[in-house]
């Protein structure tokens, strides 16, 4: 058990020396980040102004939403990791983990931890800098159990991300070129995961709908329960279930395109 | 300059070709690009869902402002994007020699490799949003207006190529370009914001009179919207040659660091 632990310690141990190389890359793209957190002020403070609510809560309370959700995004987001499976496909450097005793999908997850703790530990650099500027509008709610909650809730939402990249990546095995399926997707995960605009402020029906996606557990879901919009506990308790289900299913649908890909994968040399 | 029209003329023929070779990627790309328009309508129909103005700008006027910022971006997207996203990936990989190599400006040679159709076809959608928001908001515009707002887009596309050339030129300093052509993305989601909203001293300085980003949308949804006005037509004309001329001055500093693979 530990000597099969070890394999992915070391994958891990690659991936993040992988990612430092592009230690450069993700501190400007942390940097940008920067400017999206900028247009979501000046946008929700212009259309808060006159009044000091908005779907019921007030105009810091949203700007902490959206700076936790930038956040998230670099800890737990899948960025690329879709393209670099289907370049593994594509290339044939899926052979070599077809011989060896290491599970494809284990050490993709491995690398895929080493890049968020870089990209995350990176993004911190630029939201130190604005700390100055941000602090004033920051408004968590002060109860040590959202913490505890929101942290599971989190690493569930990362498992939510990986395995929907890992399914998007698996595409390869059916279909050249996977991009245009990726920002697709990415266009319904920014409304639906609420990184348009807090979900809440949805219609009652579409926001009853949203909560049974599983782009609601990509990020919302931890979101809110860090900054507030979710208190209820019945509610956290029903979302816990909706998320460990997703996570089942996708694992189910990654394991399944895997084995069903392979059966149409012809490697050649290797 | 013939000889230029001519090559990009034989491009365009090459990806027409390759866009009907592949129709089924045509229409996944034309869906991505709907659907992110569609994103962009969604929010501000939300938004508006909760409030009946944002820095003055009624529905109708966000929706005109957003569908011209969307036209924008549209053509840039149909007439270079692909080619310059493609060009960070070559520097990396030393596959940019054989742009060096090819008889012309290198810049040129670089932005005009591909045609996307599926760009271009969302084009018309774009338009046809400003058109739908014109009509809600009981517009009329005249010659001289419409003229001007075509003007104005055209400055446009120059402005949001320097920034996205500048973004990509990036590569030449860094290890990948990873990451460094969402710098584009990043300065043009200003576009989609009213200038008024910019209430900050620091914002207004650097989004509004530093950056092109804001004027670029505003001055041709105002157009439409209270006619001709000669500040804004100097001052997006002017920005529009002053960031082309920056963004080229890069590009060919970046190039001189280009060494082959792995540079």
């Amino acid at each position: 058990m530990l000597r099969a632990f070890d394999k992915y310690r070391h994958s891990f141990l690659i991936g993040l020396q992988g990612n430092l190389i592009y230690r450069w890359n993700f501190a400007v793209r942390g940097f940008f980040s920067l400017f999206h957190l900028a247009v979501v002020f000046i946008l929700w403070g212009a259309a808060f102004a006159g009044s000091d609510q908005l779907g019921g809560y007030s105009l810091n309370q949203t700007l902490t939403y959206f700076v936790t959700l930038l956040v998230l995004m670099f800890f737990i987001s899948a960025f690329n990791e879709d393209y670099q499976i289907s370049e593994d496909i594509r290339n044939g450097l899926i052979n070599q983990f077809l011989l060896k005793p290491i599970n494809y999908f284990g050490y993709r997850f491995s690398i895929f931890l080493a890049a968020r703790l870089v990209s995350g530990s990176l993004v911190l650099i630029p939201l130190l800098v604005a700390l100055p500027f941000l602090y004033s509008h920051l408004t968590f709610p002060a109860e040590p159990w959202r913490l505890a909650v929101g942290l599971p809730a989190m690493a569930l939402s990362a498992m939510v991300q990986f395995s929907i990249a890992y399914s998007f990546g698996m595409l390869t095995f059916w279909f050249l070129d996977i991009q245009g399926f990726v920002i697709l997707s990415m266009a319904v995960e920014s409304v639906l995961g609420g990184q348009m605009f807090p979900l809440d402020l949805l219609p009652d029906w579409a926001y009853a709908i949203a909560r049974f996606l599983p782009f609601y557990y990509q990020m919302y879901f931890p979101a809110a329960i860090f900054t507030g919009r979710i208190s209820d506990p019945n509610l956290i308790a029903q979302g816990f279930m909706i998320q460990l289900s997703w996570v089942a299913i996708l694992l189910i649908v990654n394991q399944a395109l895997w084995s069903r890909g392979l059966r149409r994968h012809t490697a050649v040399g290797g | 300059m013939m000889y230029y029209l001519r090559v990009w003329a034989a491009s365009a023929r090459y990806s027409l070709t390759r866009a009907m070779m592949f129709r089924g990627d045509l229409l996944v790309w034309s869906l991505v690009e709907l659907f992110w328009m569609g994103v962009n309508l969604l929010t501000i129909s939300v938004i508006y869902g909760h409030t009946d103005s944002i820095a003055g700008w009624t529905k109708y006027e966000m929706v005109l402002l957003v569908g011209t910022s969307m036209l924008i971006q549209r053509f840039l997207m149909g007439f270079f994007w692909s080619s310059l996203f493609e060009m960070g990936r070559n520097v990396r990989s030393g596959n940019f020699d054989f742009t060096l190599a090819q008889p012309g400006n290198v810049l040129f040679m670089a932005s005009t490799r591909k045609l996307d159709l599926d760009g271009l076809m969302n084009a018309v959608i774009a338009t046809a949003v400003v058109i739908y928001a014109v009509r809600q908001l009981g517009l009329h515009p005249g010659p001289l207006e419409i003229a001007l707002y075509i003007f104005f887009i055209l400055c446009g596309i120059v402005i949001h190529y320097s920034v996205l050339v500048l973004s990509i030129s990036m590569v030449f300093w860094l290890s990948s370009a990873q990451g460094v052509e969402g710098g584009y993305f990043s300065m043009t989601e200003f576009s989609r914001l009213p200038r008024q909203a910019f209430q900050g001293i620091v914002s207004r300085t650097l989004f509004v009179y530093a950056l092109p980003v804001v004027i670029v949308s505003n001055a041709p949804a105002a157009t439409l919207l209270h006619g001709f006005n000669p500040t804004l037509t100097l001052w997006l004309a002017g920005s529009a040659a002053v960031w082309f001329t920056v963004a080229v001055w890069t590009f060919h500093r970046g190039l001189r660091r280009y060494s082959s693979a792995s540079s």
